[in-house]
């Protein structure tokens, strides 16, 4: 029993710790009636396998650019993936003309403004980059 | 300059021209930033490989020749470059051209139109192509060119060599459904296919091909599921079985049993994938079937990684069956001796073609290193037990090649894409 409270006190510690960090949430525009996504919902859209939101609107992902911190860390906590897998599911995609990757800006405040003229878009930018202009997609 | 020279230099020039024609067509945009018209992407592979075979060619696909006899390290097994330019004109209507430069049957090194075809997404989970595509027979069917996005050298010879053909002339449609966590793609497609086979084999002419198949997605999971039917034509085998049909009722039941012309082969394939991102395992099967020479034959594979950062070393094991690698053909000790010379011949021309039917298991260790965002870096060493009576995937055997036996193979690869 005294280790099983253990491991809770140290998960907790340690989920406190992430949201600590400048962590990376989904969002998506103030207009958006989008409130909550599993993970795999995200990741769907994001890698191309969904179309559309669980509500039946139209999904439109918006990427950082390569290299990009916020999108490394998008990846690896959301999909499980790094870089250059995610590179590698593009160039299946690309390669059998079924697809091109999203759109890629290269900051928070582009996506911001992009999500402001797109009530469909989703994106992904630091916890401290979150304003009034969007949305914290909350992830069950 | 000897031919091989000539044949390189030509490869370099023929591929620069397509690549630049493909680099003007993508220079054009539209105005529209939001949405380029045309996109532009290519990939290829630089790769190496050494066998310890030196009386057969290791080769991969439909290549006319590879390392062993030919040459002792190879360029020619997996080496190829190419461009593709997607083109948008409407939200829905789209089209893709891919050019390809590698060795083709008869040695040449001319690009070709790998896939060239015209898609109208009716819905976002609803599309049509009409052109040349894929023919998605394995799991990895659509990217088997693709180095770059698989971890080994090439995906396992022993299945995918079951079905070298690539492509198919026709028509596809794909429907995106969601079932709670599920993503399924089932396609359709019909269509039909000529492909030009290496060692003077002539045509395979597929005609009335249709084909149905699966894939399923749920985060780390991926299935795939594949039946084609098609009727198949190689009439670079009539003149043997001909020959045969000289022979009385004995011969004319060989060539019936034998002959492909027009004759129904089905291919059944199931595979899946667990990618959860810090390692990998994937396993798939496959069957072909026919009544003919080329008989039924099925190979299985299973793979495994770990990711170590850019480091991702792999184990694979494959397997690959055939039913009869051998025919009694034509009693000769019944026949007068100016017959029995033709029909020892005879003879021996199937027992050649039986004997190409790959019986072998292969065990592969690998690993992949990811020194920049689009290319990597493959090492691979395989070790293949080939099965008695059978050439395995070996091309080009010389006359003292002994059927069955070990090798080695030993392969470098860079991949990119761009």
């Amino acid at each position: 029993m005294q280790r099983f409270h253990l491991t809770i006190f140290g998960a907790g510690l340690i989920l406190t710790m992430a949201a600590a960090r400048g962590d990376v949430v989904a969002v998506v525009s103030d207009r958006s009636a989008v409130v909550s996504l599993s993970k795999n919902q995200v990741v769907d859209i994001f890698l191309g396998r969904a179309a559309r939101f669980p509500n039946g609107n139209q999904a439109v992902p918006i990427d950082q650019a390569e290299g990009a911190a916020a999108r490394d860390e998008f990846y690896i906590r959301f999909a499980g993936k790094t870089a250059a897998q995610i590179k590698a599911h593009w160039s299946k995609i690309i390669f059998t003309g079924r697809g091109q990757p999203p759109r890629a800006v290269s900051n928070s405040g582009e996506i911001k403004k992009l999500l402001a003229s797109n009530p469909n878009g989703i994106g992904y930018i630091e916890q401290s980059d979150v304003d009034g202009s969007v949305k914290v997609v909350r992830i069950e | 300059m000897d031919s091989t020279v000539i044949a390189r230099e030509r490869m370099k020039l023929t591929s620069i021209t397509a690549i630049a024609a493909l680099l003007c067509a993508s220079a054009v945009r539209a105005d529209d930033a939001d949405a380029p018209m045309f996109t532009f992407n290519g990939f290829g592979t630089l790769g190496v490989a050494h066998s310890s075979e030196d009386r057969a060619d290791f080769r991969s696909g439909l290549r006319p020749e590879g390392a062993g006899f030919t040459d002792d390290w190879s360029f020619a097994v997996d080496s190829l470059i190419a461009g593709q330019v997607n083109a948008t004109f409407t939200p829905k209507l789209s089209a893709v051209v891919q050019v390809m430069a590698e060795p083709n049957y008869d040695g040449s090194y001319d690009p070709h139109v790998e896939w060239a075809n015209i898609q109208y997404q009716f819905t976002p989970e609803f599309s049509v192509r009409i052109g040349r595509t894929v023919l998605p027979c394995f799991q990895l069917s659509e990217t088997r060119k693709v180095g770059f996005t698989y971890p080994w050298v090439r995906p396992p010879l022993e299945l995918y060599q079951v079905n070298p053909v690539a492509s198919n002339d026709g028509a596809d449609a794909s429907y995106r459904l969601h079932f709670g966590e599920w993503t399924h793609t089932p396609q359709l497609r019909f269509g039909r296919s000529n492909t030009k086979l290496p060692n003077n084999a002539g045509t395979a002419k597929a005609s009335n091909v249709w084909g149905i198949s699966d894939t399923s997605e749920m985060g780390s999971l991926t299935a795939h599921v594949s039946y084609v039917r098609t009727e198949l034509t190689l009439a670079s085998f009539d003149p043997l079985f001909d020959g045969f049909r000289q022979f009385g009722p004995q011969g004319a039941a060989i060539a019936d049993k034998n002959v492909v012309r027009d004759t129904v082969v089905t291919f059944l394939g199931v595979g899946a994938s667990y990618d959860p991102g810090k390692w990998f395992t994937m396993a798939e099967w496959g069957r072909l079937r026919s009544d003919s020479v080329l008989g039924t034959r099925s190979a299985w594979y299973v793979s495994g990684g770990y990711r170590s950062g850019k480091f991702t070393p792999y184990l694979t094991y494959s397997k690959a069956f055939a039913d009869e690698l051998s025919d009694p053909g034509l009693d000769v000790s019944a026949l007068p001796p100016f017959l029995a010379g033709p029909a020892t011949g005879l003879n021996a021309g199937l027992n050649t073609i039986l004997s190409q039917k790959p019986v072998e298991k292969t065990v592969s260790l690998g690993a992949r290193w990811d020194f920049a965002t689009n290319a990597d870096f493959k090492l691979q060493f395989d070790h293949i037990r080939i099965g008695a009576g059978s050439t395995g995937v070996l091309t080009n055997t010389q006359p003292d090649f002994q059927l069955g036996g070990d090798l080695n193979v030993f392969s470098a690869t860079i991949d990119f894409v761009f």
